[in-house]
This record gives structure tokens, C-alpha cells and sequence, in this order.
């Protein structure tokens, strides 16, 4: 997991854990990321956002719209049952005299006559002026009971017709009453006929009027108890919640919360009744169109981001590290250019110095060489052979300059790139010619095992020179007086000659190592390295279609590695020159 | 200004110095007439060529590269259109060959580099000198 998570965040963020050295690309690179998000991701969020906004709109008012269909259509169900109600015990009482519906047989052959149109109906009874109970028909006891103190029975004394709400009563069940009152002929009294009807008639009707299951429909009276069953919010005679102040006539929607959803609710008063119908259903948002939407853009939105990672990724990364090598690349062109002028230019000076110097030497050379051909044909004199003793002398340190100035020569003419078939051990041998005197003075000891029949190298005689220079110069900087330097050279996988400078310094540190072929890394004191040398040599190995490496542990010394092709390695696409 | 140290044996090698350098030229030429050579001396390209024009014909001519009057590649080219059996030997203090493989592809015998090594210059005088009476 450790690994994956290393792995994630060296793709997308390879700069980090890095050197912090790294010229300002990281922060390029963050800032590439954030304006490419910020392009991309913009207008994706937008367009999703506006989407859903417009969507949940649209869901809205056509949920707001088929709530209001909805309790229109219940209310005027509802209403026309409650008009059929109220008509027939209109009826009833209108048709028959107070004294005839005291007798008992006929008023229970009306009932049952009733009954059978609605089996709802519980029960019927005449009450008299006095709010006796005279006459009852149905399953009760219920003749003798006196209603004068009902809520009920004085409500219907002065509005003639009265539909209560639905209340236990004397037989401690849900019922609710439809009462008419009627004015006894001559007198000013009133008797009542009342019937009752079962709640669960009531509760069935509603049910039937729901047309949705995800809907719950209720009745409620005006002071918000639940006339019939709610699914939501409870049974018969329980508080509705979140009842409202309401002005008759309206159709009231709203959103509210409950127990942590979100509910739509409308709720109208049925005319002629003491209830309200109320339905309530579920928000748009648990609805299968609202989660069908989200879960599309949900998805678009996730397609899209990986398409964007997908793109954006690869392509920073892209810009960013073809930025970072074009600017390597510049500054390792401009760094070779200045490395090469000032080779060029000791060239150009080292050309200049052996030729002046040349000319003179060889007048000593002629003139010793004269004066020693007169000594040997002169006779004997005092002296003679302390005085060619010298002009050996002169003529030895004649030659010494000679092979000198021929060097400083051979250095300055090798400025031009030639490639040709070198001999490594003759190469080195060559370099070391020019570093010989320093050895001597700090006693460095150099050391060379060379494979026998190693081939030759086909490459630039100058540039392994300067590149041999760089690295024995580091040896020796680093060995100090008393040191030692071990040159080895072998064949390797049969196309390179491997040669290998192992040094007995101090050795170098990890971080050292890793940041040795960098430009203007030095170790050196200030003033004793430009930090270039090694960095040129990289350069150079490469363009020769070489490698180069090194290896070094603190207090076990360093090892530069050098391969080089036998072969042309211009034809194999390898060199860069 | 020409100086001349004219041997006394006739069948000796006659060779014309042409060196800006008069203390080389003169040392040289001393050198070589204690080895049998008939050396002469010329300090300059003008005055090697006013040399020949004025009668003096070498066997070999030991000609400097780099003169201040005119180039010893200059004074080859003459030599060799007016007198072709002469043979040239360039001295260079350059060091480097290609001034000397320049200077045979201009016609010049051989060439060698200061401080010049006697025992090795006199074997190229001779090789010349072998030339120049095979093709004179």
C-alpha cells in the first residue's frame, strides 16, 4: 500500500521528495496542475451544477403539481361522500315526524335500511328535546343517555346540521356523529336525529382516494388531531406535527422536515366538515428520478475527472520535462561552449608559447651541439671534459624542453573532433605525461593493469584526453600526498573497453555522488573549482557515445568508471556530437 | 644579406639553410660542413630565392616554415615551379605534422620538426639528396 501510495505520488507529483534544487520546475509544475484544473474543471462543475439545479426545478413543480391534483381530487371525493352523508340523514329527518321515529320498530326498520346502503353507519337514535336518547337502534345500549351536555348535540341545536369530529363518545370507540335537528311542530323545541358513523368507514374511504403508494393521506380536525390513520405520523387521535395556521379556502404546500427527511405537504379543508384532508409525500430528493439524475451526473462528473486526470497528467508532466531537458540542454550547450573556447583559447595560447619557444631552443640545441662537435675534434685542454659534461647537460634539458613544447602542441592541435582508433593504455599513459610532475611532487603512486589484447577505442583523441585529464586531476586533488592511483582497463559486453580510475582518497558521501556531475557542484575550496569539470566530462562521454560512472563510500576511496565503444558509435545512433 | 660557407670537397652534399633564425641557420650549417655537407645560408625566403637566382644551385634545400618576409610554403612553391630537381626539406617549429604534410603535398621532399635531431636530419638530406641526382 505504502509502495502504491509512493508510486501515486511520484506520478503526479514527481518533484516531490526530490533535490529542492530543481531550478523552479516543481512550482511550475503546480502551477501547470492548477491552472489545467482549473480550466477543466470549471465548466464541468458549472454545467453539473446548473444541471441538477435546473432538474431539481423541474422535479419540483411537477411534484407541486400532482400534490395539488392530487388533494383537489380527495377534497372533492371527500366532500361529495360528506354531502351523501349529510343528505340522507336530511332525509330521514325530513321524511319522518319526531313521533313516528319514537316507535321503535320503525326506526329500527330504517336503520337496517340504511344500513344496508352503508355498512358504516354504527348506529341511529332520536333524542329529545330535553337531550335525552328516546329511540336508539344499533349494537349499543344506548336509549336513556343523556347528550345535553355534548359538545356535540349543543352544536347541532343551533346550526341544524352538524358533523363532529371523531371522538370515543360513551362506547369508548372512534366514531364521529352526523346530527340534524328539527323544530317540533308548534313548540320551541328541538328533537335531533343522529346518526354515527365508524371511523374505520371514514379511514377506509380516504384510503380509497389515495391513488399513490408513496403518498400518505389523512384527515385532520382543525385543532391538527389525526382524524383518520397517517402512515408518517401516526394513529387515530394523535397530533399531526408541523400544523399550521390555516385560512379556509386554500390550498396550503410546503416543505418540512420530519425525523430527517424532507416531506411535501398540502392539506384544504373538506367544506361542511370540521376536517382537513392532508397528504404528504416524500421530497424529489428520495425520489427514482432525482437518484437516477444524481447517480448520471454523478457519474458524467466522475468519467470526466478521470479523462482529465488522464489528460492532464501525462501532459504536464510532458510540458514541464520537455521544458526542464530543453533548458538542461541549453545550459549544457552554453556550458561546453565556454568550456571549449577556454580549451581552445590554452590551446591557442600553449600553440603559441611551444612555437616561440621552439625556435630558441633549437638555436641552443644547434649551438650546444656545435660547441660539443668543435670540443671533440679540438685537442685536449683543461677542462675539456667538465665542459662537455655540461653541454651534454645542456643538451639533455634541450630535449626535455623539446618533448614538452611537442606536448603543449600535440594538446592545442587536438581542439578539432577526429575520430580514430585510439589505444587506451597509451591514452592514459599520454594524459599522465602532462601530470607527471605533480605526482612526483606529492609522491602519488600510479598503478595500471591492463587486459592484454584489449581493442582499441574508435573515438576522439582531444576529448578523452580533457575527459581523462578531469578525472585524474579530482584523483589526485583527492589522494593527496602519498596516495594512490589504480588504472585498470577491460573489455566489457564485448563493444566497450570499460577503463576504470580507482583512487585511495577519503571517498564521498551519498549525496555527494549523486550530485557530482552536476554543474557548478564542487567540493574543492572556494576558488579551486568551478563545479564544471565533471559536469563537462559527463557531457563528453556521452557525446562519444560512452558511460560514465562513479562509486565512492566515505574513507573507501572512488572509482570512476569509464566505457567507451570499440566501434564507430556515430553509425549506431549513440553519439550525440 | 646571404652567408656562405662553401666546402672544398666538390662531390659533397650541397645544402641552401633558408631559417629567419641566423644563429640556428649559422650553427646548423657548421654542424653539417664538420659532417661533409657544403651548406649555405639564406635569413630569409627572398634571399633563398635571390640565392638560387643568383647562380648558387643546392642539392637540398633546408627550408623554415614560418618567415616573416614570405612563407616558407611560398618560397617551396617557387623553388619547385623554377627548379624542379631541387629537393626541399621544411623545418617547422609548430609542431604539428599537418604544416609538414601540407608542404609535401606542395612538393616538398620531407619535413621536420625544431629542435631538429642532427643525426636524423642528415639521413633525410641524404634520402633527398639521392632523389634529386636520380630525377636531375
Amino acid at each position: 500500500m505504502a509502495d502504491f501510495l509512493k508510486k501515486t505520488r511520484h506520478f503526479f507529483f514527481p518533484f516531490l521528495g526530490e533535490d529542492h534544487t530543481d531550478g523552479g520546475y516543481g512550482r511550475f509544475r503546480l502551477m501547470l496542475y492548477g491552472a489545467m484544473f482549473l480550466i477543466s474543471f470549471t465548466p464541468l462543475i458549472l454545467a453539473t451544477g446548473l444541471s441538477s439545479r435546473e432538474h431539481k426545478k423541474l422535479l419540483q413543480i411537477q411534484e407541486q403539481e400532482q400534490l395539488v391534483s392530487s388533494i383537489e381530487g380527495a377534497q372533492n371525493t371527500i366532500e361529495a361522500f360528506i354531502h351523501e352523508l349529510q343528505s340522507m340523514v336530511r332525509f330521514v329527518a325530513g321524511e319522518y315526524s319526531y313521533e313516528e321515529l319514537l316507535e321503535q320498530g320503525r326506526i329500527s326498520e330504517l336503520f337496517a335500511h340504511l344500513k344496508g346502503q352503508y355498512p358504516g353507519f354504527v348506529d341511529m337514535g332520536v333524542i329529545g328535546p330535553d337531550g335525552i336518547q328516546k329511540k336508539y337502534a344499533g349494537p349499543f345500549r344506548l336509549e336513556g343517555y343523556d347528550y345535553s351536555e355534548q359538545d356535540w348535540y349543543v352544536k347541532v341545536l343551533t346550526r341544524q346540521l352538524y358533523i363532529s369530529d371523531v371522538f370515543m363518545g360513551f362506547r369508548k370507540l372512534p366514531h364521529f356523529v352526523i346530527a340534524v335537528s328539527n323544530k317540533l311542530p308548534g313548540k320551541e323545541e328541538y328533537w335531533v336525529l343522529r346518526l354515527s358513523v365508524d371511523y374505520e368507514t371514514l379511514a377506509n374511504y380516504v384510503s380509497t382516494v389515495n391513488t399513490r403508494p408513496s403518498q400518505d393521506i389523512f384527515l385532520v380536525n382543525n385543532q391538527g388531531r389525526l382524524q383518520t390513520k397517517s402512515i408518517i405520523f401516526g394513529d387515530i387521535l394523535d397530533m399531526c406535527p408541523f400544523f399550521t395556521h390555516y385560512k379556509k379556502g386554500e390550498t396550503v404546500i410546503h416543505y418540512s422536515d420530519y425525523k430527517g427527511k424532507k416531506y411535501l405537504r398540502s392539506y384544504v379543508q373538506i367544506k361542511n366538515s370540521p376536517w382537513m384532508v392532508v397528504i404528504v409525500i416524500e421530497g424529489y430528493m428520495y425520489g427514482e428520478k432525482w437518484s437516477s439524475h444524481r447517480l448520471r451526473v454523478r457519474m458524467i462528473f466522475l468519467g470526466c475527472t478521470v479523462l482529465i486526470l488522464l489528460v492532464v497528467v501525462p501532459l504536464v508532466n510532458t510540458i514541464t520535462n520537455r521544458l526542464q531537458e530543453a533548458d538542461q540542454n541549453r545550459n549544457q550547450a552554453v556550458i561546453e561552449s565556454q568550456y571549449t573556447n577556454k580549451f581552445a583559447s590554452i590551446g591557442r595560447l600553449a600553440a603559441g608559447v611551444a612555437h616561440e619557444i621552439n625556435n630558441p631552443l633549437a638555436i641552443i640545441d644547434q649551438k650546444a651541439g656545435l660547441v660539443t662537435d668543435l670540443m671533440e675534434i679540438s685537442e685536449e685542454f683543461e677542462h675539456k671534459d667538465k665542459l662537455l659534461h655540461s653541454v651534454d647537460g645542456i643538451l639533455t634539458a634541450v630535449q626535455r624542453c623539446k618533448v614538452i613544447t611537442h606536448r603543449l602542441l600535440g594538446f592545442a592541435r587536438r581542439m578539432d573532433v577526429a575520430f580514430e582508433h585510439i589505444d587506451v593504455s597509451d591514452l592514459i599513459n599520454e594524459v599522465l605525461g602532462f601530470l607527471e610532475g605533480e605526482a612526483l611532487y606529492s609522491r602519488i603512486r600510479f598503478e595500471k593493469y591492463f587486459a592484454e589484447n584489449l581493442p582499441m577505442v574508435f573515438s576522439d583523441r582531444g576529448q578523452l584526453q580533457q575527459i581523462f585529464l578531469n578525472i585524474i586531476n579530482n584523483a589526485i586533488d583527492a589522494v593527496g600526498k602519498d596516495g594512490l592511483i589504480v588504472f585498470s582497463a577491460e573489455l566489457d559486453n564485448r563493444t566497450m573497453v570499460n577503463i576504470k580510475i580507482k583512487d585511495s582518497g577519503p571517498g564521498m558521501s551519498h549525496e555527494t555522488v549523486k550530485r557530482i556531475f552536476d554543474p557548478f557542484f564542487t567540493t574543492k575550496e572556494a576558488g579551486k573549482g568551478t563545479g564544471l569539470g565533471l559536469s563537462i566530462t559527463y557531457g563528453l562521454v556521452n557525446k562519444l557515445g560512452g558511460k560514465i560512472s562513479v562509486e565512492s563510500k566515505i574513507g573507501q576511496g572512488t572509482t570512476f568508471s569509464v566505457c567507451l565503444p570499440i566501434n564507430d558509435a556515430r553509425n549506431e545512433g549513440n553519439y550525440s556530437g | 644579406m646571404m652567408h656562405a660557407m662553401r666546402g672544398t670537397i666538390v662531390d659533397k652534399i650541397r645544402v641552401l639553410i633558408v631559417d629567419d633564425e641566423i644563429e640556428f641557420g649559422e650553427a646548423l650549417a657548421e654542424r653539417l660542413a664538420l659532417r661533409n655537407f657544403l651548406p649555405e645560408i639564406a635569413d630569409s625566403g627572398s634571399g633563398g630565392l635571390e640565392a638560387l637566382e643568383g647562380g648558387l644551385h643546392p642539392d637540398v634545400i633546408l627550408l623554415d616554415l614560418k618567415m616573416p618576409d614570405m612563407s616558407g610554403f611560398d618560397v617551396l612553391v617557387e623553388v619547385k615551379r623554377k627548379y624542379p630537381s631541387i629537393e626541399v626539406i621544411m623545418l617547422t617549429g609548430h609542431g604539428a605534422a599537418t604544416g609538414g604534410i601540407d608542404s609535401m603535398e606542395r612538393g616538398a621532399f620531407d619535413f621536420i620538426m625544431k629542435p631538429v635531431d642532427l643525426a636524423e636530419l642528415m639521413e633525410k638530406i641524404k634520402l633527398a639528396y639521392k632523389k634529386s641526382i636520380s630525377t636531375s
